[in-house]
């Protein structure tokens, strides 16, 4: 999602090619704003699709989370040391901005791991499902539950980087995952 | 292929990057000049406020060199002469803060503060001279800020009395 030249979907923009991530960086240090622009439309995307999933394809609050990321973003890019690729830093941070949103949230009652366990019925087979069919059942979660199972199953993170970002033990990740594929699975075979 | 692999495979096709509806980018922009806007007057403020800091540091400098100075020459008493420097009205500064520091630029600049004639008095005028300034730049900025007039009066006041040890004083 970086370096070379990019497309851009958005319609009526068309992007030109442009330059890789670390110069665009150091010039937006600097207090380009069209040079950050460019990152912007580089990465938005994966940004924002990561948001989406995380607020449960709420398409308007995903627009805000994101508009949120890009400003944190541009307000600590001075801090960003190169060590990783520009793309990860970037994506990192929007997740973040996304959780922190939803640990805003005290709307949803924290249950007992083993609660969570029993609520998700056990194993349950596998069930497949349309695109569109899992996206509407994995709105429909729990917030932090849907939080764990976009992150786990959907976007690849470990347990630990879960437990971390979220502010819970470990068991309790795995527990909410347990209990989000058992919901989710149940939704799928009723659709 | 066992469940956890399908639907693994299953899950990980979510993972698209997905472009809003809507440019997100103006509003963005818009943000970042608000953002930066907002850094540059913090930054003004801080300036000022740093400024104040090292007019008080030279002017307690000054003012001790000042007394240091008085106790070790004691001189006569001076009369009062005309030119004795009156004392900023905290009123007028804050209801006409632009028009009164030029005033009270004018009235420096009639006094003409007379450098002292003891070399050693020298830098310390000066330097009460500056932090007088300075003052009254701050005051320009802060013209509500009541404790400036205070500390342009306790300057002045002090540079006063350094003139008036001076032996051609009045």
């Amino acid at each position: 999602m970086h370096g070379a030249a990019l497309s851009m979907n958005v319609p009526g923009y068309e992007v030109p090619l442009r330059a890789d991530d670390t110069s665009l960086v150091r010039r937006s240090v600097a207090g380009d704003t069209a040079a950050f622009e460019q990152l912007y439309r580089g990465h938005v995307g994966r940004v924002h699709g990561a948001i989406l999933r995380l607020v449960g394809m709420d398409r308007a609050r995903a627009e805000e989370l994101t508009q949120d990321a890009f400003v944190r973003a541009w307000q600590k890019l001075s801090g960003f040391r190169h060590e990783s690729a520009f793309s990860t830093w970037l994506y990192r941070l929007g997740v973040n901005t996304a959780l922190m949103d939803l640990r805003g949230k005290h709307d949803e009652v924290a249950a007992p791991d083993d609660e969570l366990e029993f609520a998700a019925g056990g194993e349950v087979p596998f069930c497949a499902g349309e695109r569109s069919d899992i996206e509407r059942a994995v709105s429909k979660l729990p917030p932090r539950a849907r939080a764990v199972l976009v992150l786990h199953d959907v976007e690849g993170w470990k347990h630990e980087e879960i437990a971390n970002e979220l502010g819970m033990a470990v068991g309790s990740s795995k527990a909410q995952l347990h209990r989000a594929r058992g919901l989710l699975r149940r939704a799928l075979a009723d659709s | 292929m066992n469940n956890e692999f399908l639907w693994r495979n299953q899950m990980r096709k979510q993972a698209e990057a997905v472009e809003p509806a809507h440019d997100l980018w103006p509003a963005i922009a818009a943000r970042l000049s608000a953002t930066a806007a907002s850094h540059r007057r913090s930054r003004r403020s801080q300036l000022g406020w740093l400024a104040i800091a090292a007019t008080l540091v030279v002017a307690g400098g000054a003012g001790l060199t000042a007394w240091r100075w008085q106790r070790a020459v004691p001189l006569p008493p001076v009369a009062m002469t005309a030119t004795d420097a009156q004392p900023v009205a905290a009123q007028p500064v804050v209801a006409q803060p632009v028009a009164n520091s030029g005033a009270a630029t004018a009235e420096l600049t009639a006094l003409d503060w007379a450098v002292p004639d003891d070399p050693a008095l020298v830098a310390s005028a000066q330097n009460l001279d500056s932090a007088s300034a300075q003052l009254q730049d701050a005051l320009e900025q802060r013209p509500d800020a009541v404790f400036l007039v205070g500390l342009l009066n306790r300057t002045n006041s002090m540079r006063l009395r350094l003139l008036r040890k001076s032996p051609n004083a009045g």
